[in-house]
């Protein structure tokens, strides 16, 4: 096993940290470029975001002007936090993992910023075609056309770069973050041209478009945020602990069969609606068997972390991981719900749905993303955070915001649905009913986006050239996270 | 898993699966499918969308609407969407076919649409709703949670021209307020909203029982 705990014995330690700053600073660059853009999509998302919560409670908000009319500014939100934040962290961490861990340097970094700089030129492009009215009004595939094809050639170009760094690989095994992250790499770019293909260049027949829609929606959600989380939890539980990932040898099982399992889940979006009933059979079928991955990565993960959870507290990077395993978890446990027939009749069209999908993207992903950026950041750059308050406001901000968001859109949500099926309450009842709840998940977001503006201060701090002298001590200098494993 | 190639092909025929499992296989069962033709009358069902309404779908969809309002109405029994007035029956996929863009939605922050036109056979309400929908209609407003759209409709002052017989009101400086070409769209697309004709396969299921020797 080349378990990351293990990955340097006691004689080789000096040498391969030498090589391994190495590979830390080919990544230097595309990272920074990746990881800068994605904060600032993630600042604008979420203030889009907030902006289409406040509308559902207050509906005067911003109604006047119609770029910014709620059915377009939160679809708009959704692809900033979905294309902006979500895959350029993905890129930013799946490209220096690959490198850390195929322990071969990053290659072709200029390649990468050509790349990065057309995927947000297109996400900008997608984001101006939505809010300015040329939606196609299929989930998270709401861009105009020609914003996909800057999307999916920009993508191929930082796909293959990942791939060709683990092809040129200077290790004799493969580790299961690699699994996760080669498959997310591979997934994303079927599933977009397909989409695209049978849904804007060809247009299926019928509800085929709805089928293919949910198809990709789930695919995106589970084959490409949720691996790359669990990427970074196979990573960094270990290396932080110091120990192996308890059982390892059954990672694979659970890999393979999350992998099978959540590709033909998609179908469970759509109980109960136009299509023949096997689409959504089969959906809730596959997605309850998903839970028998869920359980053998939680064996593995918190596995891993029993024992040892006060250690994990002192790391922030940790503390992110878990937050992220804990989102993950309940994820997977709405979704088992929501595939049951009975329950899914109460709920398909609430809040709770998209409770479901905010917690794959934010709660699970997310938190990765923050937990692993606390890690690379200070390694790609050679300098250390700057400011520990700004680090736990992000923390605290984050762990508070996503228990409150999760609380109250599911209590919306269930409010929601049970009256909703009362033919006797009418819309007027339901809408009042809910406000409050609708009024306190702003509350939440404005919470989160203040983590996030932490979290940007101590960035910029940490990727400006001229903001803090780049010290030897720094460079050589282990963080006391790394200490444990290294003692 | 040491092998590179192995990963691959595992994550290729995972998602081949997927793909040919959910998508083709609905696509082969549902891709080919025309419209019915009703035995008593001969004509053909559903009817295609008029070009008017049809424009008004492109404005539905840049609108966003169907981030809080879905199209689909589900069996009588499973939810109330029959016992609402949604519909008068489950929406099958045969109702959808003659659709450019399907729109058949996730959320019901506001309430379903797929037979609107019938439920509300009323432009002027429409517009009423889309200009203001905190207009008081017996003594409630129209609706609770949803934006206006004033950007639909233009305010002109009388005078000038003749009035235009399609204002929906005239404010006290003597302007009328009278809707777009956009907005005419749009009221034409949601009064084309209804499935009228119930086709066999969106029947209710009746078990009918075997007489027991009964030729």
């Amino acid at each position: 096993m080349n378990s990351p705990a293990h990955s340097s014995s006691q004689p080789a330690v000096a040498r391969d940290r030498a090589e391994q700053q190495e590979i830390d600073a080919s990544a230097k660059w595309p990272v920074l470029v990746f990881f800068g853009s994605a904060l600032l999509w993630l600042i604008i998302g979420g203030a889009l975001q907030l902006a289409a919560s406040i509308q559902l409670h207050t509906p005067a908000f911003l109604a006047d002007c119609e770029w910014f009319t709620h059915g377009r500014i939160a679809p708009a939100a959704q692809n900033a936090l979905v294309y902006g934040w979500g895959m350029n962290a993905g890129f930013a961490f799946a490209l220096w993992l690959m490198a850390r861990l195929s322990a071969a340097a990053l290659r072709s970094a200029g390649w990468l910023m050509v790349a990065a700089v057309f995927w947000n030129l297109g996400v900008f492009l997608g984001l101006a075609g939505i809010l300015g009215g040329y939606s196609t009004s299929y989930e998270l595939l709401e861009m105009p056309s020609f914003a996909s094809l800057l999307l999916l050639g920009s993508y191929l170009m930082i796909g293959v770069w990942a791939v060709t760094t683990f092809s040129v690989r200077n290790t004799e095994k493969v580790y299961a973050s690699q699994w996760y992250i080669l498959g997310a790499a591979f997934w994303f770019p079927w599933l977009f041209l397909v989409a695209r293909l049978m849904l804007s260049t060809s247009p299926v027949n019928g509800v085929v478009q709805s089928i293919v829609n949910v198809w990709y929606v789930n695919g995106l959600l589970n084959l490409w945020f949720v691996p790359l989380a669990l990427a970074a939890a196979y990573y960094f539980l270990p290396k932080i602990l110091g120990k192996p990932i308890y059982d390892y040898y059954v990672a694979v099982i659970g890999f393979w069969w999350f992998a099978i399992c959540s590709a033909c889940s998609a179908g469970s979006r759509l109980i109960g609606g136009p299509v023949p009933a096997w689409v959504a059979t089969l959906g809730s079928a596959a997605s309850m068997l998903v839970i028998a991955a869920v359980v053998i990565i939680g064996v593995n993960l918190l596995g891993t972390l029993c024992g040892n959870f006060a250690k994990a507290q002192k790391s922030t990077t940790l503390r992110f991981i878990v937050l992220s395993i804990v989102g993950f978890m309940l994820a997977a446990a709405l979704n088992f719900a929501l595939s049951v027939r009975s329950f899914a009749e109460m709920a398909q069209f609430t809040f709770i749905p998209e409770l479901r999908d905010w917690l794959l993207l934010y709660a699970c992903f997310s938190t990765a993303m923050f937990g692993a950026a606390y890690f690379f950041l200070p390694r790609v750059t050679g300098k250390v955070w700057r400011a520990p308050v700004l680090i736990s406001t992000h923390y605290a901000a984050t762990a508070l915001g996503v228990l409150a968001l999760t609380v109250g859109l599911f209590v919306a949500g269930w409010k929601q649905g049970h009256q909703l099926n009362l033919s006797d309450v009418n819309f007027a009842t339901i809408t009042n009913e809910i406000t409050p709840w609708l009024t306190y998940r702003s509350v939440a977001l404005m919470l989160l986006s203040i983590g996030h503006l932490a979290f940007l201060i101590n960035f910029v701090w940490i990727a400006c050239p001229c903001c803090s002298p780049c010290t030897t001590a720094a460079t050589i200098k282990n963080p006391p996270e790394m200490e444990a494993h290294q003692a | 898993m040491k092998n590179g190639l192995l990963i691959f092909s595992g994550a290729f025929a995972t998602l081949a699966l997927s793909w040919a499992g959910v998508v083709l296989t609905a696509n082969n069962q549902l891709g080919s499918l025309t419209q019915y033709k009703d035995p008593v009358d001969d004509a053909l069902y559903p009817a295609p969308l008029t070009g008017l309404a049809n424009q008004g779908r492109l404005v539905y969809q840049d609108l966003g609407c169907v981030s809080c309002h879905t199209q689909q109405v589900r069996r009588a029994g499973f939810g109330s969407d029959i016992e609402r007035k949604w519909g008068k029956h489950q929406s099958v996929a045969r109702d959808y076919i003659q659709e450019m863009t399907v729109l058949i939605g996730s959320s019901r922050f506001g309430p379903d649409l797929r037979n609107v036109g019938s439920r509300i056979p009323d432009a002027d309400y429409f517009y009423k709703l889309l200009y203001n929908p905190q207009t008081k209609f017996a003594g409630a407003p129209l609706a609770h949670g949803m934006p206006a759209y004033p950007f639909l409709f233009e305010t002109r002052p009388v005078g000038s021209v003749q009035s235009s017989h399609k204002a929906i009101k005239t404010t006290a400086d003597g302007k009328e307020i009278v809707p777009t070409a956009r907005a005419q769209a749009l009221v034409a697309y949601l009064l084309s909203l209804k499935d009228s004709y119930e086709y066999p396969e969106a029947k209710p299921f009746v078990a009918t029982e075997k007489k027991e020797g009964g030729h």
